[in-house]
């Protein structure tokens, strides 16, 4: 279970959020929604610590943390909690696809490299990249890529694994396999957290949506609550520009 | 009145076996002063990095000193300079830094001169590495070592080779200027070949060619391995 409490951060005079509470069972899926700038990337990015939260506390299974009075060792504890997708992917370059996968199993969490190695390829295949275990991140295309960045997810068991608008990156052809492969193990019951702008997406794979705005979460409920029955004025202004009313057809 | 005989390839033939015996001297140098001044220029680069207070500002002002004064200077200045400025304190642990024969200040000269241009080199490689790259390895759980050790070091040596080689290269050309100090180098030697041949145009010649072609060999080692590595780029 994932619990966020009060969470606060600027940047210089900038209040990217300003107190933040957000819990998440396990199993769950959370889609996070909101116009750019109203800190969804931010609070992901705090709750791993790749951001260092000015305020607020962040409970990942039995780990505690204030923020402010992080250790070294608690946000080391809470980086191996969890893991990211990343909207830049993020592959480490100088190793294949399958190094990618096994390379948290094999030196964070001391898997025997074999064990790992064959895990890896199982992952691979599940994301449909059975054929690229040596590919080198510059040999494959951006879908590709960030499939290979939800096995390397995957292959560390995380508590929770966040997801940071994984499919803005991409062309418009490829979002649909990236898309695919996270509704395949969104089902299996791995707890997420999403920011995405693909709406039909979000209403898809969701058990739960929240809607952010200027640092504060407006609005949480249901993909129905939400996208058929907000109760906040601003979460209907961003839902009609996103989802037009009319569409044109020629 | 016979044509004054100022060159010939015979000489050039017959010179170049007593240079290539020399050629260990410089390479010897070469190699020395490099792995020095890459140990060197890898702590001036941490310094650099981590912005360390004081020592980045000396630090700043040791590498314009060495890009802004000719090689020549300074080596005189380390064999004449070196053993008058810290004698005082060897002395007292009994050693005589004017009983160090030339070769070592010669080392020692062109140690510090690339550990200055590599700091350079590592810095900016490691600087070079995708942020990215980081955020990916910290979102796995690596510890900071972990990151330097599996994905910053080998990004930022992949990153370095070009530059690397380039010093490399310099470095191996500017050691010729070590006979200036009595060093018999490959180009100590054709001075005394010189003393006693009066010819020694063949000799700069030979000189040529041995250094040309070791510079080519390193140019195109450097490019392979760059090249080889590529893959992940």
């Amino acid at each position: 279970m994932i619990q966020v409490r009060n969470l606060q951060k600027s940047f210089g005079s900038n209040k990217v959020l300003k107190g933040i509470d957000l819990s998440v069972e396990e199993g769950e899926v959370v889609v996070i929604l909101g116009p750019s700038g109203s800190g969804k990337t931010t609070l992901l990015r705090c709750i791993n610590f790749l951001e260092k939260a000015d305020e607020g506390e962040i409970v990942i299974g039995s780990t505690q943390v204030n923020a402010r009075h992080a250790t070294k060792r608690q946000i080391l504890d809470i980086c191996r909690k969890t893991a990211m997708v990343f909207q830049s992917f993020n592959l480490f370059k100088n190793k294949t696809a399958l190094e990618n996968v096994a390379e948290g199993p094999v030196i964070v969490q001391k898997v025997e490299k074999q064990k790992a190695l064959e895990y890896g390829r199982e992952l691979l295949k599940n994301v449909g990249l059975s054929d690229k275990y040596d590919a080198y991140p510059s040999e494959l295309s951006g879908g590709q890529q960030q499939r290979v960045g939800i096995a390397r997810a995957l292959a560390l068991h995380p508590e929770v694994i966040l997801f940071d608008e994984p499919t803005s990156a991409l062309d418009p052809e490829l979002v649909g396999e990236v898309l695919g492969v996270i509704k395949k193990i969104a089902k299996k019951g791995i707890t997420m957290i999403i920011v995405t702008h693909e709406m039909s997406f979000a209403q898809d794979v969701a058990n739960r949506v929240v809607f952010m705005d200027e640092g504060v979460i407006v609005e949480q409920g249901t993909p129905q609550e939400i996208f058929l029955d907000a109760k906040e004025e601003r979460t209907k202004q961003f839902l009609k520009r996103i989802t037009p009313e009319y569409t044109y057809q020629i | 009145m016979g044509n004054i005989d100022y060159f010939s390839f015979q000489r050039v033939a017959e010179y170049f076996p007593q240079l290539l015996s020399r050629l260990h001297i410089t390479l010897i140098i070469t190699v020395l002063s490099l792995v020095i001044g890459l140990l060197l220029g890898t702590l001036i680069a941490a310094v650099r990095l981590f912005n360390i207070p004081v020592l980045k500002q000396i630090t700043t002002v040791y590498i314009s000193f060495i890009r802004g004064v000719p090689i020549n200077i300074q080596l005189f200045i380390v064999y004449f300079g070196l053993p008058a400025l810290l004698n005082p304190v060897f002395l007292r642990f009994n050693i005589d830094l004017n009983m160090l024969d030339a070769f070592s200040f010669v080392v020692a000269t062109y140690a510090f001169n690339s550990a200055a241009f590599l700091s350079v080199v590592v810095t900016a490689a490691i600087q070079g590495v995708d942020k990215g790259q980081l955020e990916g390895a910290r979102s796995i759980g690596m510890t900071r070592g972990q990151m330097f050790m599996r994905v910053v070091f080998p990004q930022a040596f992949h990153i370095a080779i070009p530059e690397f080689g380039n010093t490399v290269i310099s470095t191996l050309k500017d050691t010729s200027l070590a006979f200036t100090v009595g060093v018999v180098d490959m180009v100590g030697v054709i001075s005394s070949i010189a003393a006693r041949t009066r010819h020694s145009l063949e000799g700069y010649v030979g000189a040529a060619i041995i250094y040309f072609a070791f510079c080519i060999v390193l140019e195109k080692g450097f490019s392979a391995l760059e090249k080889k590595l590529q893959v992940y780029k």
